[in-house]
């Protein structure tokens, strides 16, 4: 397990951080939350992540632009996208910008595993 | 008795020239124009008796001139009239009607302007002193209504009627006298009148002087209104007028002009103030208006705003608890299964769905018009109860509070439980409101009459104020300032207040921070509490 990859999630919701943690180390993957863009940012976990999940819609830094702040800093990090708010054009914004998925709140888990799975192939491909 | 801040909606007091307190600053001017009035009187003593000689055209530029003004000034009280139904606005609409009708028999029987004419030099002088006397008594009986006055909810049509009556009373009234006065005067009753009215000028005057004096005085005792206080600098144009007219008791002399012009000068004055007064009440009235309009349709589009947040608010329990039991059923499905895990996970879908519980609990709140349990209430008991519920919250962040209640509160038919929980949400939100700020922290509650048939209570805080940017949505459902609300709590409170068939508003207060106000109707108009 300590080689687990390392998926970050970042939810202003505590029970939706807590709840995709837990969907999450349920597959075997380690985990860590933050209730914002910017704790992830400064967070060390930030260069051993394989896949962000994070929050479209949080006060400071919206899930967009912690996409575009990491693509600055050259990270190609996967970047799974939820939200309980679905706009188009923010969806539309986002794949765009190569989000590997984008998930309206409540979804299905068998969708976020398959993204999971697939942002792990991404990865081991890199 | 505490008097409203005259922030937000207008009511029906200020709105009225009749009913409108005088500012400070037109008090000023209204003292001003009479100390003017009064140094031109003081400056022309003098010479009042130097002779001018016959002026041609003075009597027909100072008739029409003053026909003009008194017709635009009663056409203006009229309006006014039809608004609020007052027998006061009748009757002194009527007086200023009155005299620009006799303004033109007046100019036309003027001695030197036509010739010899039938119209004898005497009949000027009769119409003359009956204008003084009329004006004056209609200003008088102005004053006596004006404050005794139920009102009354005429219809439309009747308010109308009633003007066109009393227009056409008038012009017969001013067309019989003009005949009395030009024709034979020892046959009929009238002509006797007339023959007194013609005789002992001196006495006359004096008794004018006495009367517009009288008015001048009645005014005072009662001033209250912007109306009163211009209808004042008028009696004094008047006052001086008279004054000149009888110190020198002769035609063509500078006092004589003067007299005439000065009165001139005070009513053109006072129309001129009148008239830029409804036109800034106008368009006070059109903004209030409009800003209502606005507020109407930022409710309509609430509704919009509110169904997404809603769907916003809800999905993201739900979210929480369709993940939390996936998760739940894989920790489960484990060779080895993990009941840590799984115990916490259900521990969070428990919580979850308790807060889509409060939410739903909270819109229905929002929704739901209760009537059951409506008592009659003393909101003055309100506020104490809501002082003391909020005690322990208001001195640990040591807020002072100043206190204002009414007396002879009328009572209100309410739900406790809901008209206290707006109270306590109000004065809570003050608490929050200044918790920021270090000194002074002052929640000032206030409660008072509202006429008609209403209570006020006012609920104002020394915070940082409501940005004016957000003081359109501070209503709104799931709109909020705080980290920790829902934004419900507002929004609640004025479902609450309209519920009630009352209103709830904010403002700015006058020393920063934020003004809540609500009024609800009175049961009764004058059950005074015990």
């Amino acid at each position: 397990m300590q080689h687990a990859p390392i998926i970050s999630i970042i939810d202003d919701d505590e029970s939706m951080r807590c709840a995709v943690k837990s969907l999450v180390t349920s597959l075997g993957f380690g985990a860590y939350t933050f209730a914002s863009a910017e704790k992830f940012l400064q967070s060390p976990h930030l260069d051993h992540t394989s896949c962000v999940i994070t929050d479209l819609q949080m006060p400071g830094l919206s899930g967009v632009e912690l996409q575009k702040s990491l693509l600055a800093q050259g990270r190609r990090i996967p970047i799974i996208f939820v939200t309980a708010f679905p706009e188009e054009r923010l969806r539309a914004r986002a794949m765009a910008a190569g989000a590997l998925g984008f998930l309206s709140k409540p979804f299905e888990s068998e969708t976020l595993i398959k993204l999971i799975d697939k942002a792990m192939e991404t990865g081991r491909k890199t | 008795m505490t008097t409203p801040a005259t922030t937000g909606a207008l009511n029906e007091q200020q709105v009225l020239l009749s009913t409108l307190p005088p500012s400070r600053g037109q008090k000023r001017l209204a003292l001003a124009i009479v100390l003017v009035l009064l140094a031109a009187f003081c400056v022309t003593m003098p010479f009042a008796a130097v002779p001018v000689g016959y002026i041609r055209d003075f009597i027909p530029a100072y008739a029409a001139a003053m026909f003009v003004i008194s017709s635009i000034t009663s056409a203006l009280l009229f309006v006014q009239f039809s608004v609020v139904h007052s027998r006061a606005l009748l009757a002194v609409s009527g007086g200023y009607l009155f005299s620009a009708l006799i303004t033109i028999p007046w100019a036309l029987t003027f001695p030197d302007l036509f010739g010899t004419t039938d119209m004898a030099g005497t009949t000027w002088g009769v119409l003359s002193r009956i204008w003084r006397l009329v004006f004056p008594l209609s200003v008088i009986s102005y004053t006596l209504l004006k404050d005794d006055e139920a009102k009354t909810a005429w219809p439309r049509a009747l308010s109308y009627f009633a003007v066109l009556l009393s227009a056409a009373g008038l012009l017969v009234a001013a067309d019989l006298v003009t005949w009395l006065a030009t024709t034979t005067r020892e046959l009929t009753p009238g002509g006797l009148l007339f023959s007194v009215i013609d005789r002992a000028q001196a006495d006359w005057n004096a008794l004018l002087l006495l009367l517009a004096l009288f008015a001048l005085a009645l005014l005072w005792s009662r001033r209250r209104s912007v109306l009163d206080l211009w209808l004042m600098v008028v009696m004094c144009g008047l006052l001086i007028e008279l004054c000149l007219i009888t110190l020198v008791g002769r035609r063509y002399v500078v006092g004589w002009y003067a007299a005439r012009v000065y009165f001139l000068v005070s009513s053109t004055f006072v129309l001129a103030v009148l008239l830029s007064e409804t036109a800034l009440l106008y368009a006070r009235l059109a903004r209030s208006v409009m800003a209502q309009r606005r507020e109407r349709e930022a409710r309509l589009m609430t509704m919009d705003v509110l169904s997404a947040s809603i769907a916003h608010e809800m999905n993201q329990p739900l979210a929480s608890i369709v993940t939390n039991a996936d998760a739940a059923s894989r920790w489960m499905a484990r060779p080895t299964p993990d009941l840590g895990e799984v115990k916490a996970t259900l521990h969070q879908i428990r919580n979850s769905a308790y807060r889509a519980r409060d939410l739903i609990g909270s819109i229905r709140a929002m929704v739901k018009r209760d009537d059951r349990n409506r008592v009659p209430l003393d909101l003055n008991d309100l506020v104490r109860e809501g002082l003391a519920l909020t005690e322990r919250e208001l001195q640990r962040n040591r807020v002072s509070v100043e206190v204002e209640l009414g007396e002879r509160l009328p009572l209100v038919n309410g739900n406790r439980v809901q008209l206290q929980q707006v109270l306590v949400n109000l004065i809570t939100n003050a608490i929050d409101a200044m918790a920021e700020k270090t000194w002074p922290r002052i929640l000032r509650i206030e409660s008072a009459v509202q006429e008609p048939g209403g209570v006020l209570i006012s609920v104002a805080d020394t915070g940082k104020g409501i940005d004016p940017k957000i003081v359109d949505r501070i209503f709104n459902p799931l709109f909020t300032t705080k980290s920790n609300g829902m934004g419900m709590g507002l929004a609640i409170c004025r479902s609450i207040i309209e519920g009630h068939d009352g209103r709830l508003q904010v403002s700015a207060g006058a020393e920063g921070g934020s003004v809540f106000q609500f009024v609800l109707p009175a049961t009764s108009p004058d059950r005074a509490n015990s």
